[in-house]
C-alpha cells in the first residue's frame, strides 16, 4: 500500500531522514516512534508531499506520489495533526466537509456524509455542527479533526501525534475510539507519536526512529521481547517492559479452566489484561482470580503463577490482538 | 471594579471637575466686533443666581445618583445627562440674548471653557453610563438624538450673534467646497495606499528578504514632519512638472494636491503594509498546514482562510489609515491643497480662534464618524468563530 524505498530527507547539511525503507501493508496500524528531532514526521510529511523526499521513492499503490499532483494526492490521503488545525471561522460541520467540497461532492451529500462520520465519532450532530471550534474542548476539537480526516473516506490515514495534547483521560479514550474505528473502516494508518504506552496500545507495527534512521520495526511484542539495542530498550521502558508486555496480553490468555475449588469472590474481566489482572491480585493480596465473560459467568480461573508465566505457559505468545475489543 | 453597593466613582469624579469648570471658568465671551478681543464672562455675569442655581442642580443630581448607584438610579443620571447635553445649546441662547447688545449689530459671542468642558464631561459621562446600564436601541438613539435636535433647533432660531456661526456664514460656500476636497483627498490617499499596500504586503510575503528593507523605509518615511515632507516634495514635482508637458497638463506642480496626495499615501502606507502583512501573516501555522494537507491549494488557502481569518486586522488597518489621513490632510492646506485645514491655518493667522473652530470641529466630527462607522464595519465583517 504505501512504500518507502531507501528515502532520505536533506534540510540544508542536515540529514533529517536517512535511508528509509518501509513497507506498510493495507489496513495496517504503522506507529513511527522516537525521540523529538528523530525524523518522524518528516518521513509521515514525506507521504503526503507535504515535504518532498530528497532521495528514494515512495510508491502509493505502486505508483511514485511525485506522479499525482500534490492536490490530488493529498485529498486522497486523511490528514490530523496535534494542534487539528482546524479552520477557526468554520463551523464543525462545513470543517468536517473540508475535503468533499474540495472534492466538489454535491452539497446533499456532503451534509449526509458529515451526518455520518459525526454519528460515528460520537458528536451529537444537533448539539455541534453548528458550533465553531472555538466553543469546542480539547477532545472534541480533536473528534472533529479525526471526523475531517476521513471525510471523503480515504483509503490511507496519515496522523501526527493527533493525542499530544490532550490529557491522559481524554487520550485513552480517543485511542480506544481510533481501535474501535480501525477494526470498523479498516483503513491504512500512519501514526506518529512520542508516547510508547499509545505507541504499544495502538500499533500492528511499531517503528522505532533514530537520526532519521530506523533502528528497529515489527509487532510491539516482538520489540518487547527482542529489542535491538540498548535504545530501543530504554524507549519500551527498560524494566518496565514486563508491566507494558502485561499490557498487551489478554487474561483470556493465561487463564485455565475453572476446578472444583469453589470460584474466589475476587474476579477478572476476560478481555481484560494482564496488567489489569495483576493490579487486582496486588491490591487484593491474592494469588487467583476468577475468571468471568460478560454477562459476569465465570469461564476460568488465573493463577499469579500463570499469570508471570512460570509454568512454561509460553504457547499463547503469538499475536492475538484479542485484547483491543476490551478497550 | 467596584462592588455593587460602592460608589461609581468615574462619575463622581466627571462630575466633580463639571461642577468646578462650570462654576470657576468663564461660561462665554463677548466682543464688540471681529477685531478686539473678546471680554470674558463668567456663570453668574450671565444669569446671575437663578442661573448658577438651576444649572448646578442636575449636575448634584448626577452626583447624589453616582455617589449610590442602582441600575434605577444610572438610568436616571443618563436621562439628566442627556438633558443637559440638550441645555447646553439653550444655555447659549440664554447668553446671546442676556450679554450681546442688540444694539451692536457686528457684537459676537464666542463659547467659553467652560461650556467646552461640560459638553466634554458630559458626552464622557454618557459613555461611561451606557457602558454600564443596557438602553434598548431605540431608546439610546432617541436619547442621542435629543442634544443633536436641540443644537439644530437653537442655530436655526435664535443663535445669530454666535461667532462660529457667522464665521460659517460667511463662508458658506467656501466651507461645503473645503468639506468636499477634504473628504476628496482623505478617501482618494486610502484607497491607494490600500492597493499599494496589499500588494506591497504581498510582495514581501513572497520575497522575505525585501521584507526587512520595506518595513526600514515604510518607518522612516513615518518618522518625517508632514511639513517637512511636504517641503521635500515640492522641488521635485515642480521640476517634474516644468520638465515633461503632460504631467503639468496633470495639473502636478510643486504645491497643491499632488504633493498633498503624495505625502498622504507615504503616511497611509506603513499601518496598511503592516496590516495586511500582520492579517496574512499571522495565521495558526497548525491551520494553514491543516489547510495544506488537506488538498487546498495556494490560491485556495489565500481565499477562504489567509484573507477572512486576516480581514478584521486588514480593516483596522483602514480605520487607522483614515484617521490619520483626515487628520493630517488638515496640515495639507498649507501648501495649497485645500480642504478644512485651511480655515484652521487662515484663523490662525487672523487670530480669529472661531474661524479655526470652523475648521477644526468638522475633522474632529469627521474623524470620530469615521472610526466609529468602520470599527462597526469590522465588527460586522469578522467571521462567526472569532467573535
Amino acid at each position: 500500500m504505501i512504500e518507502l524505498m531507501q528515502v532520505s530527507k536533506r534540510f540544508g547539511d542536515a540529514l533529517a531522514v536517512d535511508d528509509v525503507s518501509l513497507n506498510i501493508a493495507r489496513g495496517e496500524l504503522c506507529v513511527l516512534i522516537g525521540t523529538s528531532g528523530c525524523g518522524k514526521s518528516t518521513t509521515l510529511r514525506m507521504i503526503n508531499r507535504l515535504i518532498e523526499h530528497s532521495a528514494g521513492e515512495i510508491h502509493l499503490e505502486g505508483q511514485p506520489v511525485r506522479e499525482f499532483r500534490e492536490e490530488v494526492l493529498r485529498r486522497r490521503i486523511g490528514y490530523a495533526i496535534q494542534s487539528t488545525g482546524l479552520f477557526p471561522h468554520w463551523t464543525v460541520a462545513r470543517n468536517i466537509g473540508l475535503v468533499p467540497g474540495l472534492l466538489k461532492w454535491p452539497r446533499a451529500r456532503i451534509r449526509e456524509r458529515v451526518e455520518e462520520l459525526m454519528a460515528l465519532l460520537g458528536l451529537e450532530v444537533a448539539e455541534f455542527a453548528d458550533k465553531y471550534p472555538s466553543q469546542l474542548s480539547g477532545g472534541q476539537a480533536q473528534r472533529v479533526g479525526v471526523a475531517r480526516a476521513l471525510a471523503a473516506d480515504p483509503d490511507i490515514l496519515l496522523m501526527d501525534e493527533p493525542f499530544g495534547a490532550l490529557d491522559p483521560i481524554t487520550r485513552e479514550s480517543l485511542q480506544d475510539e481510533l481501535i474501535r474505528l480501525q477494526a470498523r473502516l479498516n483503513k491504512t494508518i500512519v501514526f506518529v507519536t512520542h508516547d510508547m504506552d499509545e505507541a504499544l496500545r495502538l500499533a500492528d507495527r511499531l517503528v522505532v526512529m533514530n537520526q532519521g534512521r530506523i533502528i528497529q520495526q515489527g509487532h510491539p511484542l516482538e520489540l518487547l521481547r527482542r529489542p535491538a539495542d540498548g535504545f530501543v530498550e530504554s524507549l519500551l521502558g527498560g524494566e518496565d517492559r514486563g508491566l507494558k508486555e502485561a499490557a498487551l496480553l489478554p487474561v483470556s490468555q493465561r487463564m485455565v479452566a475453572l476446578d472444583d475449588a469453589p470460584p474466589d469472590e475476587q474476579q477478572v474481566a476476560q478481555h481484560a489484561t494482564l496488567r489489569e489482572a495483576l493490579s487486582i491480585m496486588l491490591w487484593r493480596h491474592t494469588e487467583r482470580l476468577t475468571v468471568v465473560d460478560e454477562a459476569g459467568r465465570p469461564v476460568g480461573q488465573l493463577y499469579l503463577a500463570q499469570l508471570v508465566g512460570i509454568n512454561g505457559e509460553a504457547s499463547g505468545r503469538g499475536h492475538d490482538r484479542h485484547h483491543r475489543a476490551a478497550g | 471594579m467596584r462592588e455593587g453597593a460602592g460608589s461609581n466613582s468615574v462619575l463622581v469624579s466627571l462630575m466633580l471637575v463639571l461642577l468646578v469648570s462650570w462654576l470657576g471658568l468663564d461660561a462665554v465671551s463677548v466682543a464688540a466686533n471681529r477685531i478686539v478681543p473678546g471680554e470674558g464672562i463668567g456663570l453668574g455675569g450671565v444669569a446671575g443666581w437663578p442661573g448658577i442655581l438651576l444649572s448646578v442642580a442636575p449636575m448634584l443630581g448626577v452626583l447624589w445618583l453616582a455617589w449610590r448607584p442602582s441600575p434605577g438610579r444610572l438610568r436616571v443620571a443618563l436621562l439628566l445627562v442627556m438633558a443637559m447635553l440638550a441645555a447646553l445649546p439653550v444655555w447659549l441662547v440664554v447668553a446671546a440674548a442676556l450679554t450681546v447688545d442688540p444694539a451692536l449689530p457686528q457684537s459676537r459671542l464666542s463659547i467659553g471653557p467652560a461650556v467646552w468642558l461640560a459638553l466634554f464631561m458630559l458626552l464622557l459621562s454618557r459613555i461611561e453610563l451606557r457602558g454600564r446600564i443596557r438602553v434598548p436601541r431605540w431608546q439610546g438613539a432617541l436619547l442621542d438624538l435629543l442634544p443633536l435636535l436641540s443644537l439644530g433647533l437653537c442655530l436655526l432660531t435664535a443663535l445669530e450673534p454666535l461667532a462660529l456661526r457667522q464665521e460659517y456664514l460667511a463662508r458658506e460656500p467656501a466651507f461645503i467646497a473645503a468639506i468636499g476636497e477634504h473628504l476628496l483627498l482623505v478617501s482618494v490617499a486610502v484607497l491607494v495606499s490600500l492597493s499599494l499596500g496589499v500588494g506591497l504586503a504581498m510582495a514581501m510575503r513572497r520575497w522575505p528578504s525585501a521584507q526587512r528593507f520595506g518595513f526600514t523605509l515604510l518607518n522612516f518615511l513615518q518618522t518625517i514632519p508632514s511639513l517637512a515632507l511636504f517641503g521635500l516634495l515640492l522641488a521635485p514635482l515642480a521640476w517634474l512638472s516644468n520638465r515633461f508637458e503632460w504631467i503639468d497638463a496633470l495639473g502636478v506642480s510643486g504645491i497643491g494636491w499632488a504633493p498633498a496626495l503624495l505625502a498622504l499615501v507615504a503616511y497611509s502606507l506603513l499601518p496598511m503594509v503592516r496590516n495586511t502583512y500582520v492579517a496574512l501573516e499571522e495565521v495558526d501555522p497548525g491551520v494553514i498546514d491543516a489547510a495544506r494537507g488537506m488538498g487546498m491549494s495556494r490560491a485556495q488557502i489565500f481565499r477562504q482562510v489567509r484573507l477572512p481569518l486576516g480581514l478584521p486586522v486588514l480593516l483596522e488597518g483602514i480605520r487607522i489609515t483614515t484617521v490619520q489621513a483626515i487628520g493630517l490632510t488638515a496640515v495639507a492646506a498649507l501648501i495649497g491643497a485645500g480642504g478644512l485645514g485651511r480655515f484652521i491655518f487662515q484663523g490662525l493667522g487672523q487670530a480669529a480662534m472661531d474661524l479655526v473652530l470652523l475648521g477644526a470641529l468638522p475633522i474632529l466630527i469627521m474623524a470620530l464618524l469615521a472610526d466609529a462607522l468602520l470599527g462597526a464595519l469590522t465588527e460586522r465583517l469578522r467571521p462567526g468563530g472569532l467573535r
